[in-house]
């Protein structure tokens, strides 16, 4: 698909203030062969030489007034006003929705902006996703005008909407990769909006069936507008005791580079189908209304999520849930903090990665201090993805199982020996976690290994939790807190491939509290980019 | 979801008071009166937002715990399990079966008919959903009339004919348990049963939950010596204050020893060591082969990806 915004059309005619009759026939000649140059700049250079051949004279000609142009816009900005911006090719799309993403050439005054501005403007359409090409060109403007030129956008809407993708994702909510089915049909009523019906199933026995729609803007507003209806369930039976099943909406309110608003509510219900829930669990089995408000602020300066080895990013997440009259709404305050940092070693391109991520929760209303958390709010940390790509709030530790570590609780007894598959306890999450991590990564010296991606890393992690509601903030202390960081050690290889990274490493357990679900020996991890 | 006091007691959780009863559900009444029957010393927790569930009540000391959709309810299980058996002496008594019969049976079915067909529903809001949101609320209350319906058998073309052969029984259960009660204290004798709580449950929520038009209430009404039986029990075991220390008519062994149960729904299958070897290397193997297979893809297929690396390393 050409960019034509990017190369400046040879027959753009030199803005003179007062142009005479002379150089307004010039401008006419260049008008009839403007058209000529509108195609070309579509196409290759031998079709457009073979479309409508040109004197020798004319093609001199127009050299030399591209070459003057050109120096012309390499001695000082060449003033320019943009007289009107005709939309074509659009039989479905409303003009309005073009209108608003190719606003920034009106502001153009020189025609040095004015290019930048097709150009941004050239991106923003293309990122509707709703054309198959988009083409930005520069008429004259009208005679009687000089100075001004139009700005004409001819698009190619798609021909087929419809489209079906495989992907896979990381998820921050369930700290493990998913792999999505969706099917998108794109501008469906003419206003750049995405629906997309999709299917996700989660390495953690999660499923989520969900139909989404996605408006580019809403009312005016320059934030595209998101909305999800889903229907998901979770199966943590085997780590928690629960099933989660939720029925919701979610409304994705302000969506930029750095910021992101969502609110979500839902009617969410947890089980116990296998009645071995400990005392915390069961207290929380039934129906819930969730309404919350979750604001993201991301500034991602790292040149890769998946083998970051160079820049910084920063996440931080603050919830706030219970946005509704209602009591029974599950109330809570959530912040959440993650920073990496990668610095570039020099040789074999050997990196080092720092993480550090940081979360507490906290109940609201009457009674928060005695009232206990709501248990999926939680903070939740081990499972089969990598610390290194999982951005957003504590999540995983090299060695140690999902939802392996942090506050337990012993399930209903059963007098039948257990067959050593299931667990003796249930890990209920904490309402403060911490996690950090170190990773070196390094090419191996091998050629073969190099062009592939595989690389070799060494890392070192730690973490901890603790509850803090149902009063038992009274017995938490930072001394107590350090002594009971998990940590561990290891090193592997990792390999990238085209959906996710997968890392086969060894890791040494240096540190773990009674009842941890971790072990020293192989570990293969599976992560996406969050 | 309300959390109880800290205790490593006895908790009986159950649905939350209305209508000036301990627990307002007609499935949690009859637990908690035969905790009191028996003068067990216990903690109340309420749960609030699980009106569907047939779990409830549940009886829990430690990881001990007795749901009521376990071996015939709550109930039956502590008394299987050797915590509280008030029937042990009256089990061979040979109307104590019809009696059961009578209310566990005819008398739960109409209760279950009046609560949600019979009245329309009109008290389980403030029974079950006080504290869901309204939404939610009306859902579940849709969700569990429909449930209730299909537990008494009753369709479009039988409703009439179901609804009388409900109250009918009902009426004959009444007459039979008046004249067996008499002016007793308690059904057998002079000592609490289970029965007595499930009857007694029965009575009080019939005369206090359901409404006065209730057909269900007024027949009751109609018999003076099971109200007076009623009152009698609830001021006496209910009423008084729970601090008061009385003796427990039974001792309480601190720990217990108890048929196990099976809660999980599953049957578990006898697994010999050599399927257990079995079934792990299949798994390893399966992980092999899939890890091959992506090693492969990767190897062959990740050239386009690093060459996307190497170009944002350009930059």
């Amino acid at each position: 698909m050409a960019n034509p915004a990017d190369r400046p059309d040879p027959d753009l005619p030199t803005p003179n203030l007062e142009p005479g009759a002379e150089e307004v026939e010039e401008l006419e000649d260049i008008n009839g062969d403007g058209e000529e140059e509108e195609e070309y700049e579509g196409e290759d250079d031998d079709e457009a030489t073979a479309a409508k051949p040109q004197t020798r004279e004319d093609a001199a000609t127009n050299r030399i007034r591209a070459e003057s142009l050109f120096r012309r816009m390499g001695a000082a900005p060449v003033p320019v006003r943009v007289h009107d911006v005709i939309v074509k090719g659009n039989d479905k799309t409303k003009d309005h929705v073009i209108e608003a993403e190719v606003d920034v050439v009106r502001q153009a005054t020189t025609l040095q902006e004015l290019l930048e501005a097709s150009k941004v403007a050239n991106f923003r359409l293309q990122a509707l996703d709703i054309f198959d090409s988009v083409k930005i060109t520069l008429d004259p403007g009208p005679p009687e005008l000089p100075g001004t030129t139009n700005v004409v956008i001819k698009v190619v809407e798609r021909e087929k909407p419809l489209t079906c993708e495989l992907g896979a994702f990381t998820k921050a909510e369930t700290r493990s990769s998913s792999l999505e089915v969706s099917a998108k049909y794109k501008n469906l009523f003419g206003y750049g909006d995405n629906w997309d019906g999709s299917l996700a199933y989660g390495c953690d026995n999660s499923a989520e069936v969900g139909l989404g729609m996605y408006l580019p803007r809403f009312r005016g507003r320059p934030s595209p507008f998101t909305s999800r209806l889903y229907l998901s369930t979770q199966d943590w039976l085997k780590f928690s005791s629960y099933k989660e099943r939720a029925l919701g909406l979610s409304l994705g309110l302000l969506s930029t580079e750095y910021h992101d608003l969502v609110y979500t509510v839902a009617w969410r219900n947890f089980i116990d189908p296998s009645r071995m829930a400990s005392r915390s669990i069961r207290r929380q089995l039934g129906h819930s209304l969730v309404s919350d408000l979750k604001y993201t602020f991301k500034v991602d300066k790292r040149n890769s999520p998946l083998r970051p080895t160079r820049g910084y990013s920063f996440i931080s997440t603050s919830q706030i849930g219970g946005l509704a009259p209602n009591k029974a709404t599950l109330r809570f305050l959530r912040q959440e903090i993650d920073l990496r940092y990668a610095v570039p070693l020099g040789f074999y391109r050997a990196a080092l990665n720092f993480g550090v991520s940081g979360g507490i929760m906290f109940p609201w209303g009457s009674g928060y201090k005695s009232r206990a958390s709501s248990v999926p709010e939680r903070f939740f940390v081990g499972g089969n993805v990598s610390p290194v790509c999982s951005l957003g709030g504590p999540s995983a530790l090299w060695g140690f199982k999902t939802r392996g570590l942090g506050p337990n609780e012993p399930r209903r007894e059963e007098e039948e020996d257990q067959s050593g598959d299931t667990y003796e306890r249930d890990f209920v999450g904490g309402d403060v976690a911490v996690t950090a991590f170190a990773d070196l990564s390094f090419d191996f010296p091998l050629r073969w290994f190099r062009d592939r991606g595989i690389h070799g890393h060494v890392f070192a992690c730690a973490g901890n939790m603790a509850e803090l509601s149902e009063n038992k903030y009274r017995n938490f202390s930072a001394p107590k807190f350090l002594e009971t960081f998990r940590s561990s050690v290891g090193a592997g290889i990792v390999v990238p491939t085209s959906l996710f990274r997968m890392e086969l490493n060894y890791c040494h357990i240096l540190k773990k509290q009674e009842h941890d679900r971790a072990k020293s020996g192989f570990f293969l991890t599976f992560s996406t980019s969050s | 979801m309300e959390g109880d006091q800290e205790t490593t007691g006895f908790t009986l959780v159950t649905r939350k008071p209305n209508f000036d009863l301990p627990t307002a559900c007609p499935n949690c009444l009859p637990a908690y009166i035969y905790l009191k029957l028996a003068q067990l010393p216990f903690e109340l927790a309420f749960n609030s937002t699980f009106p569907d569930s047939d779990e409830l009540p549940y009886f829990e000391n430690g990881t001990y715990v007795a749901y009521n959709n376990e071996d015939g309810g709550v109930i039956e299980k502590l008394k299987k399990d050797g915590i509280i058996n008030l029937d042990s002496p009256l089990q061979s008594l040979p109307d104590y079966l019809a009696l059961k019969a009578l209310i566990v049976s005819w008398l739960e079915e109409a209760l279950t008919y009046e609560l949600w067909v019979g009245t329309e529903g009109i008290s389980a809001p403030k029974i079950y959903y006080s504290d869901l949101p309204w939404a939610i609320g009306k859902v579940l209350f849709y969700k569990q009339t429909y449930m209730a319906r299909n537990r008494l058998g009753i369709t479009k073309e039988n409703a009439e004919q179901r609804e009388k052969q409900i109250y009918k029984r009902a009426t004959e259960a009444y007459e039979a348990l008046s004249s067996r009660l008499g002016e007793q204290k308690f059904l057998f004798e002079e000592r609490p049963s289970s029965l007595d709580a499930f009857f007694l449950s029965h009575i009080l929520f019939t005369i206090q939950v359901l409404p006065e038009t209730s057909v269900l209430r007024c027949k009751l009404m109609e018999h003076s010596n099971l109200v007076r039986y009623a009152e009698k029990l609830k001021s006496e075991f209910l009423e008084a204050s729970s601090s008061s220390p009385s003796p427990p008519l039974h001792s309480f062994p601190s720990s217990f020893s108890r048929k196990s149960s099976k809660p999980k729904s599953k049957p578990k299958t006898e697994k010999t060591e050599e399927e257990k070897k079995f079934k792990k290397r299949a798994r390893f193997f399966l992980a092999a082969q899939f890890l091959a297979v992506v090693i492969y893809l990767s190897v062959m297929g990740g050239g386009s990806s690093n060459e996307l690396e190497y170009e944002d390393e350009d930059y």
